[in-house]
């Protein structure tokens, strides 16, 4: 009986959570009654797949999602390298990686419109250097359609998010069997791209899909620093939910759907990738 | 190639592993690093290969320094104690991976792999993954790897401890021939006495990160420079007894040697012993006997004191415990050490 009273909490917000989800997909198809929608129907998906406001949130969801998860894991994996390299495991800097981690959207949203605005740290710095004569000498990177922004927000977070989710394992690699490919006549550089890359691979995978589907569902760096047309999907799906007629809720419901869909999509990859790690990490020990 | 070690002192995390280690390798010689676990055989090992740092001292291959060569230039190739093979690597790509590092052409490093197979004799096993190998399959996989490398030296890290003893005695065997037909300068660091004494050409006993004696099998176990390296080979009881004008005398025994007079220590192995009924030891009975299939290992105890030898004889054993013997002396396998 014990085992299954100390899972009762989870047992119970995994009930709250999955009626909320429930709810929220039975909204997507159009069935509310409380504003006399009663009758079953994909139109509100077709209309995300359909309408160019919607369309266009997609996509500004899916081109946020996949820069800011690509980078992130290519320049996560590039710091991660020069720390395993550098026999900076166990160091202060490790623990100075872990401060974007802590930090929230929110702290960093406000971060880059201190420094990054046209009226911001830096282009302050630029005008007192003379590089810049006026506020509008300086790059548009906020509220604008190339989501310059958004990205390097994501970024100054998920870099030491993917290097610190792959440090254990790349520093376990590479002094192992990284050593050994040295010894077997690789430079550091060969080693490290053909024993200990491909081997930190399914952890990079795992991080790049976290950063993904939260850069993909999540609301507050493109609210507060994305341009006001096109939104992010996310945005988009607030505005519908939070519009004068409440029957536009069932749009946001299934925009919800769409970033359910995809978010459960990412799930099973990632389940996938556990699973192949498991079985090298087996063969790793066997 | 041949092998030098200069006076090579490590120390890791401020604690001196390697303290001023000396050694010399000839060309195509195979021999062991002996010592008990921690005592720094295996720092040794990546000292040579150039992964550890010496912090003081220098690596000679052939007579030139090494010490500016990074490990991946060296030649010096170990066989880890984990394999270490790579598991998103087939066997044969596991093998032709040192090829590929130093550029062979394609069919140079398929026909090396294959040949190589051939010699661990895992023919067919190409396209194996290392998950679906045994143990024994994997050291021969390791073994073949690191030759594919054409090591300058070859550097075995005690190759064969996670292996039972049939396939122990095989691999020793395979090892030694391929060592023989390449004619590698080899190292295989071990703490198994047999192992140490029944393969090399030389043996260098390692006690607390120092070599305490470096010399061929014979030599180290029969004139061991110290009671310490004596008694790594065989814990034996020690008799304290006098040398005078040539002659060891002692309680239990008398017999002429080349020592010059002073007081010693006669250590008696169980190959220096023997039960003879015309032996000229007496006192002495049967107090345990322990089968061992090849032999019987016999105790043997002193009736009036606690002074206790070991002996081995062949099947059959025609004595029971409690039988009163006489024993017998192979002086030329008593060691003496000066108790000054």
């Amino acid at each position: 009986m014990r085992p299954y009273l100390l899972l009762a909490p989870l047992i119970l917000l995994g009930i709250l959570f999955l009626l909320g989800v429930g709810n929220a997909l039975i909204q997507s198809l159009g069935y509310i009654p409380a504003f006399g929608m009663t009758d079953l129907t994909l139109e509100y998906y077709k209309q995300v797949f359909s309408n160019p406001t919607l369309i266009a949130s997609v996509k500004v969801s899916l081109v946020i999602a996949v820069v800011s998860s690509v980078l992130a894991a290519i320049f996560g994996v590039l710091l991660c390298a020069a720390l395993v390299m550098n026999g900076y495991v166990r160091d202060r800097i490790v623990q100075a990686i872990k401060i974007p981690i802590l930090i929230p959207h929110t702290i960093v949203a406000l971060f880059m419109i201190m420094f990054l605005s046209q009226n911001g740290l830096l282009a302050r710095i630029l005008f007192h250097m003379g590089l810049i004569t006026a506020q509008d000498g300086f790059p548009m990177l906020l509220y604008d359609t190339n989501h310059i922004g958004i990205i390097l927000a994501y970024l100054w977070k998920e870099i030491p998010f993917v290097a610190y989710f792959v440090l254990a394992l790349m520093t376990s690699i590479n002094s192992t069997l990284g050593e050994a490919a040295e010894n077997l006549g690789a430079s550091g550089i060969r080693s490290f791209f053909h024993i200990t890359l491909p081997l930190c691979m399914p952890a990079v995978n795992k991080a790049l899909l976290i950063i993904f589907a939260f850069s993909f569902g999540a609301y507050e760096l493109p609210f507060l620093l994305g341009a006001t047309i096109p939104k992010a999907l996310p945005v988009q799906a607030y505005v519908e939910y939070i519009h004068p007629d409440l029957r536009h809720r069932a749009y946001a419901m299934a925009m919800n759907g769409v970033m359910l869909l995809i978010t459960l999509g990412i799930s099973g990859m990632y389940y996938l990738l556990s699973r192949k790690t498991e079985r090298m990490n087996g063969e790793q020990r066997g | 190639m041949e092998l030098s070690l200069k006076n090579i002192s490590v120390a890791l995390s401020g604690e001196e592993i390697l303290d001023s280690v000396s050694l010399t390798v000839d060309d195509g010689a195979f021999i062991s690093l002996l010592g008990a676990s921690g005592c720094g055989k295996s720092t040794l090992l990546k000292t040579i290969a150039g992964i550890i740092a010496p912090s003081k001292g220098s690596v000679f291959l052939n007579g030139v320094c090494a010490d500016h060569l990074p490990p991946h230039k060296r030649g010096t190739v170990i066989v880890f104690q984990d394999l270490r093979l790579f598991p998103h690597m087939t066997v044969a790509e596991n093998i032709a991976f040192p090829m590929k590092m130093r550029g062979a052409a394609r069919e140079e490093y398929v026909r090396t792999t294959t040949e190589l197979l051939e010699k661990v004799q895992l023919q067919g096993f190409e396209r194996r993954r290392v998950r679906e190998m045994s143990g024994g399959q994997l050291q021969r996989v390791a073994l073949a790897r690191a030759l594919a490398a054409n090591p300058n030296v070859l550097l075995l890290d005690e190759p064969f401890s996670s292996l039972d003893e049939n396939l122990r005695q095989d691999m020793r065997q395979l090892v030694q021939r391929l060592q023989k037909d390449y004619k590698i300068t080899t190292i295989l660091v071990t703490h198994d006495r047999q192992e140490a004494l029944s393969m090399s050409d030389k043996i260098a006993l390692m006690m607390d990160g120092r070599i305490l004696q470096y010399d061929t099998p014979e030599n180290i176990y029969d004139t061991s420079v110290s009671r310490t390296v004596a008694d790594f080979f065989e814990s034996a009881p020690y008799i304290e007894g006098v040398v005078r004008d040539g002659i060891f005398k002692c309680e239990i025994a008398e017999f002429v040697v080349d020592k010059p007079d002073g007081i010693y220590q006669a250590v008696l192995r169980s190959g220096a012993i023997y039960i003879d009924e015309k032996g000229p030891i007496r006192d002495f009975y049967v107090s345990e006997i322990q089968y061992r299939g090849e032999d019987y290992k016999i105790t043997l105890k002193e009736e009036s004191s606690n002074l206790q030898l070991e002996t081995y004889i062949s099947s059959p054993c025609q004595f029971n415990v409690g039988d009163m013997v006489c024993i017998g002396l192979n002086v030329s396998r008593v060691l003496l050490f000066s108790s000054n």
